[in-house]
């Protein structure tokens, strides 16, 4: 096919595709309804690694674990979540809670969204553990 | 033969029944509120992977077609164009993507070109088009090359590879539940494909097919899917990014890592090369083996189940 066809048609196609997923609200991103989604979004990304406690920011939008050894976080993947530990972690806040950056190219950078308060206690112990 | 045989680029047309595909899977979703699940950013991503992979084969196809030429020119034998070989040729070019496809999920170096297809939480027709953009640097072009020194031409097996990738389209779908009996038992389908993209540890390895399923029964990869536990789909570590470039070289990313990091002797670094993903010298990590091991001392019930040891139940 020449490119001149296949290039505007595969532009095109994920255009409209993407758009029609948003239009039919398929852009929300997961929420952490209570202590035990995000302790099992937790174990689901690490099954040997028991929380010893859970803290759900109050907009569901994501969990501070802490583990024997430090603190990992769950955050939404789009429509699911994923974990890591924040080992390494550097911590700054920004206008709507806090960017956490790790030493990880397949988690670079987590931008949580927190209220002022949750911005300072997670900070602090974030910043303690690491 | 001429060596100018010519056959069309059939991933490239297929590229609008692609498109109304994805669209009719959609559609589907939202009018029956079942058949699978569908999120924007999830999905751009994987439409981004697949139009990367059609401009990789188009930039490095080059590398690949070279070498098949250069076999076929070292070849005595030409089996012809007749249509008996170009369907002995898909047959045995679908063997050849068994291996392949084995091979991408127990030596790191493929499984980095491999792991992107495997990165979605998600199982729908978009996923089917997360493909990679680093095919070519795996060097699995060498498992076509006893098919060229056979005397199928390199276009025919090429095209044979096209017409197999779109096969695969379709079983990328939880819409579907189970075909036919007969079907199931020969043919690769939805069903035993979601098991392939499993991150269940009962699913890690299994289920390499790409057209026929009967390769995975004869040489005892075959899982079925259970009734009783859904497939989780995405990585064992599932990735904290959408961004195309991350999920593209990831893994390749990891490996020179690992390879280059200080205090580890020559095998080791090898071996973060090419054992199987998981494997680290210092027994941080897990590999599948290790993963169902773990599952098993936990949940003994299962063993000699499928996936557990007994493949055949």
């Amino acid at each position: 096919m020449p490119l001149t066809i296949l290039l505007p048609m595969v532009i095109v196609g994920i255009a409209g595709i993407v758009l029609l997923l948003h239009v039919f609200g398929l852009s929300r991103a997961a929420r952490l309804e209570n202590e035990a989604s995000a302790r099992a979004a937790w174990l689901r990304e690490f099954p040997d690694e028991v929380p010893e406690r859970v803290i759900i920011c109050r907009s569901g939008s994501a969990a501070l674990v802490q583990l024997t050894a430090g603190f990992g976080v769950v955050w939404p993947m789009g429509a699911d979540t994923t974990a890591r530990h924040l080992t390494g972690a550097r911590v700054s806040r920004t206008g709507g809670g806090v960017a956490i950056d790790l030493p990880d190219y397949t988690a670079p950078r987590i931008h949580l969204a927190l209220d002022p308060q949750e911005t300072a206690d997670w900070s602090r112990l974030i910043e303690g553990s690491t | 033969m001429s060596d100018l045989l010519t056959y069309p680029e059939v991933t490239h047309w297929a590229v609008p029944f692609f498109i109304a595909a994805i669209l009719a899977e959609l559609v589907w979703i939202m009018v029956k509120g079942r058949g699978g699940r569908y999120e924007t950013r999830d999905a751009l991503t994987s439409l981004i992977m697949g139009a990367g992979n059609v401009a990789s084969s188009i930039l490095l196809g080059f590398i690949a077609y070279g070498f098949f030429m250069l076999l076929w020119e070292m070849t005595p034998l030409d089996l012809g164009t007749s249509i008996g070989v170009v369907a002995i040729c898909f047959v045995l070019d679908d063997l050849r993507y068994y291996w392949v496809h084995r091979f991408g999920h127990r030596i790191r170096w493929v499984w980095a070109s491999h792991v992107n297809h495997h990165s979605s939480q998600h199982y729908n027709l978009t996923t089917a088009l997360r493909q990679t953009w680093t095919g070519t640097f795996t060097f699995m072009m060498i498992v076509r090359a006893p098919l060229i020194l056979l005397g199928f031409h390199p276009a025919m097996v090429l095209f044979c590879g096209g017409l197999n990738l779109i096969y695969q389209f379709w079983i990328h779908t939880e819409a579907i539940g189970k075909m036919p009996r007969w079907f199931e038992a020969v043919m690769n389908t939805p069903s035993h494909h979601r098991v392939h993209h499993g991150r269940n540890p009962r699913y890690l390895d299994a289920n390499y097919a790409g057209v026929f399923i009967i390769w995975d029964k004869m040489f005892g990869t075959f899982v079925p899917e259970q009734e009783t536990e859904k497939v989780d789909f995405g990585l064992v570590r599932n990735l904290g990014t959408f961004n195309p470039i991350r999920v593209a070289f990831h893994e390749w990313v990891g490996i020179f890592r690992d390879v280059l990091q200080p205090g580890i002797n020559w095998r080791d670094r090898l071996m973060y090369a090419v054992a199987p993903p998981g494997w680290s010298h210092d027994g941080s990590r897990d590999t599948s083996e290790q993963i169902k091991r773990k599952h098993l001392a936990s949940h003994p019930e299962d063993s000699g189940t499928p996936g557990f040891g007994d493949s055949a139940r």
